[in-house]
């Protein structure tokens, strides 16, 4: 009860805003507020802030009515200053599989300045977070550390897997494909009474922002694409991406000094390392990352390749990758250890929703010739075959080759790329917005993946919200240099000292 | 009845006529809350971060690493003219210290009683924090240890406090300009009707008439009232729009006047302006000259701009709340914050504000009988 009256006295600024416009918007207006969700104030992890939650009742199934209906759970976070109330920043999560809600912190770090005069909505896509989440048990820390992937039949167990995650989740995945969920975002537009809003996607919520731009293009004011996915592109082709990243590090090692000295030929050596675990994977007793207790790990390329993969993300992580390498190479696998020691920590990925989105949209358009092109790295070649045997059994129906359609529009369109991002290189972008009519493509040649997030592109993406046009964004700040000095050792980014003629030892002794 | 509000007329054609006086009254209502704003626009210059911290950084060859990422954090040495008065120390033996995973001295020399660098020095040292944690992060990372075992406590806020209601010392000034309005705007009426009415020797004609001395005091305090009641009308206007173009946002809240907010300060205010009116008649009648009553009232105006400023800097005690002024003020801020109105204590006020009228009132009219007093004797 408390929390209506808390609800109706923020709504009234609103109202009043309304009456001064004149009769009729007044009515619309009164019958908004009636068909309007409860909100009740809500707190999400990391974030101070009080937001407003709520959820809306969606059939799970447009066509088949007997389906059933499932709650989509969303979001607001309130603007600081309610100058644009009928607006609101839409932001889509990643993954696929992610929650928005529970990266609501994130986003308000990201959309800071755009919050300064609108809200922030964020609803947990279907299948992710408290909209149906669609989530199988994953193995433990130490299960993974101990599994080998050499020996293992994998093919046998990813079956095995997705046949159990099947079975526990019990429901037909063509329900949460791309397009069906774009129309959640728009039931949950209109309860809300937002008539515009401006998109903000991140990685995988670039394509669904698309997707929701196809369908409902007189909702869309803006649309930011962040690390941007092509429509017409399949998620496999990551595999190029992650090799591209990959050697811009090796070659920036390369061209620096200390680096070359530390870490000389870092490519040849990673080569030497991989090569050397698909001979024989290292198995050895290492101890958990967290508990201390003594466990077997056994690295595998697969292993390693994962792990180096992940920390190609942050330039935080990126910093260890040449310490991790040359560890490695003299049998000391501590860093792997510690870059592989968030990996049982991905339960807030849905890994159900990620493949109801991969094996309905990724998947079905494979053919033999991008088979053929997306296998020639190493991942790309190990997802396709991943793909090949979860994908028949979960029986996604294949989404409309309309999807695939690059959009075609003149929605204001700001496209933004990390120049080493190992998931969605800057040509992605190009791709995506082959013809697109008010678009502009900005790149930050240092970043990774989520630029937003790294650069001065916050201030962009407000300035750009503001405006409607991309076209007199001053983007010179997004050249900044924002990597981080290599792990030289253990500890840091300066190389052991040479002791001898070291006068602090003196200083020491005082 | 008829005779007072005859009475109530003339006495406000009467204030009316002196054109220049009630306009110098109003200047306040219109000129306070726009200079406030100049104010408060300037102030949050100085609370928002910089773009740009440039500072002096000594032996900065050694620690590369730091360096970068402070330029990520847009702290930079520099030489300009410019640059602030810190200096980062970088150690002698940073780069030793550093590589054998002992900790590395730097030290910020700055003096911390200067006000303009105190945020300066709070962001240099925060950014300093930062790299520490993000380094022992790293180190951790590369030892095999997850970096979460440093955090034993997961520490989770739950703000209950809105954009509006982040406001606390602005709105605490805002709302003070507005409640002074009510003494301020129809100070030299009240003087003038009275101690400046006994020196133009017509209120001794107006004795004269078949009224009660009461009737006249209340005729008086009811055109001071209302024009006072007329200044703090012009004030929340002009507030509402002037307080709504200051960038608040920038500081993560907002000042949002309504006219919701408007109608409910012109209920509390009613009480305040007569009981306000009343006061400023009294002590006139109470001084023997008009210069003396100027003084004199604007002595004892100080009493409620002193409640007044209490509860703007939220420095009084519980009781404080309870008093005329300060409560109202209290419920004028607690009703922008979007928090529910202390309704015992404006209750109490207010009841308080309207017997404090009618004991002024009393005491004027009590002198009014008196020939001292009439004829400033």
């Amino acid at each position: 009860m408390h929390s209506v009256k808390k609800f109706k006295l923020g709504l009234a600024p609103l109202s009043i805003l309304f009456t001064c416009l004149g009769m009729n918007v007044a009515v619309l207006a009164d019958t908004h507020i009636d068909e309007k969700p409860t909100l009740t104030p809500c707190y999400v992890e990391n974030l101070a802030d009080r937001l407003l939650c709520g959820s809306i009742k969606r059939p799970l199934s447009d066509d088949k009515a007997n389906a059933g209906e499932i709650d989509i759970h969303f979001a607001i976070i309130p603007a600081i200053k309610q100058s644009n109330p009928t607006e609101a920043v839409l932001g889509f999560a990643g993954g696929p599989g992610q929650s928005a809600i529970e990266l609501a912190a994130i986003f308000n770090r990201n959309l800071r300045y755009a919050r300064e005069n609108r809200d922030i909505l964020l609803v947990d896509q279907r299948g992710t977070g408290k909209s149906y989440k669609l989530q199988c048990e994953s193995d433990d820390l130490v299960a993974q550390f101990a599994f080998n992937d050499m020996t293992a039949d994998l093919n046998g167990l990813g079956k095995e897997d997705t046949l159990r995650c099947k079975s526990e989740l019990n429901i037909d995945l063509s329900y949460f494909s791309t397009p069906i969920a774009a129309k959640d975002f728009e039931a949950v537009r209109k309860a809300l009474g937002y008539k515009g809003l401006h998109l903000y996607g991140v990685s995988y919520g670039t394509r669904i922002a698309q997707e929701y731009t196809r369908q409902f293009p007189d909702a869309v004011l803006t649309s930011t694409l962040d690390g941007v996915v092509p429509m017409q592109q399949s998620l496999s082709a990551i595999g190029s991406a992650i090799d591209a990243s990959m050697a811009a590090l090796f070659t920036r090692c390369a061209s620096d000094k200390a680096c070359t000295k530390q870490f000389p030929n870092l490519d040849k050596q990673l080569e030497v390392l991989l090569t050397r675990l698909d001979e024989a994977p290292a198995k050895i007793t290492v101890r958990h990352p967290r508990t201390h207790e003594k466990v077997q790990l056994v690295v595998t390329r697969l292993k390693l390749f994962s792990a180096l993969r992940m920390a190609l993300y942050s330039h935080s992580t990126r910093a260890l990758i040449p310490l991790t390498i040359k560890q490695a190479l003299a049998g000391d696998y501590s860093p792997l250890v510690g870059l592989l020691s968030s990996s049982d920590m991905n339960d807030s990925m849905a890994l159900g929703m990620h493949s109801a989105i991969v094996c309905a949209e990724d998947w079905p358009r494979l053919t033999a010739a991008s088979r053929q092109q997306y296998g020639q790295n190493y991942f790309g070649k190990l997802m396709i075959e991943g793909l090949d045997v979860s994908c028949p059994i979960w029986q996604a129906q294949a989404v409309d080759e309309r999807f695939y359609k690059p959009l075609n529009n003149d929605t204001p369109t700001l496209l933004l790329s990390g120049g080493v991002d190992p998931a969605t290189p800057p040509k992605w972008a190009d791709l995506t917005m082959v013809e697109m009519k008010n678009a502009r493509h900005l790149i930050a040649p240092t970043a990774t993946h989520g630029v937003v997030s790294q650069t001065c592109a916050a201030k962009l993406v407000s300035e750009f919200i503001n405006k409607k046009s991309a076209e007199t964004l001053d983007a010179s700040c997004l050249e900044k240099n924002n990597t981080k000095q290599f792990f030289m050792n253990l500890n840091g980014a300066i190389p052991q000292v040479d002791v001898s003629n070291d006068p602090e030892k003196k200083g020491d002794n005082s | 009845m008829k005779l007072l509000t005859v009475l109530f007329k003339k006495e406000v054609l009467d204030a009316g006529r002196d054109k220049r006086s009630v306009m110098a009254g109003l200047y306040y209502a219109i000129g306070s809350p726009i200079l406030m704003c100049v104010l408060f626009s300037i102030m949050l210059k100085q609370f928002a971060s910089p773009d740009e911290l440039k500072i002096t950084i000594s032996n900065a060859d050694v620690a590369p690493s730091l360096i970068q990422y402070l330029d990520a954090k847009e702290i930079k040495h520099s030489t300009d003219e410019d640059v602030k008065a810190i200096t980062l120390e970088i150690s002698e033996n940073y780069r030793q210290k550093m590589s054998e995973g002992r900790s590395a001295q730097v030290t910020i020399i700055a003096d911390k009683s200067d006000d303009k660098l105190r945020k300066s020095i709070a962001q240099l040292e925060r950014s300093l924090m930062q790299y520490n944690s993000e380094i022992a992060s790293l180190r951790l990372l590369s030892r095999g240890i997850d970096p979460t075992v440093m955090r034993a406590v997961n520490v989770q806020v739950n703000d209950q406090a809105t954009p509006e209601s982040k406001g606390g010392m602005f709105l605490g000034i805002a709302t003070l300009s507005i409640v002074l309005t009510l003494f301020y705007a129809a100070m030299n009426l009240a003087i003038d009707t009275s101690a400046g009415e006994r020196e133009r020797n017509s209120l001794a004609l107006l004795l004269s008439h078949p009224l009660s001395s009461m009737q006249i005091v209340l005729a008086k305090s009811g055109a001071i009232a209302t024009y006072s009641m007329l200044g703090l009308a012009l004030i929340l206007v002009v507030s509402k729009f002037a307080y709504a173009m200051v960038p608040w946002e920038q500081l993560g809240f907002s000042v949002n006047l309504g006219i919701d907010f408007i109608l409910l300060c012109m209920v509390i205010g009613l009480p305040i302006a007569l009981m306000s009116a009343s006061l400023q008649v009294f002590v006139s009648f109470m001084a023997k000259s008009f210069k003396e009553a100027q003084t004199y009232v604007t002595m004892v105006l100080f009493v409620p701009m002193g409640l007044s400023m209490v509860t703007t800097y939220d420095i009084g005690t519980e009781v404080v709340q309870w008093l005329p002024i300060a409560a109202q003020q209290h419920a004028m801020i607690e009703f922008i914050k979007g928090n529910p109105l202390p309704v015992p204590q404006l209750v109490i006020s207010t009841i308080v504000t309207l017997l404090l009228f009618a004991l002024f009132s009393w005491l004027s009219s009590r002198m009014l009988k008196s020939e001292k007093v009439v004829f400033g004797l």
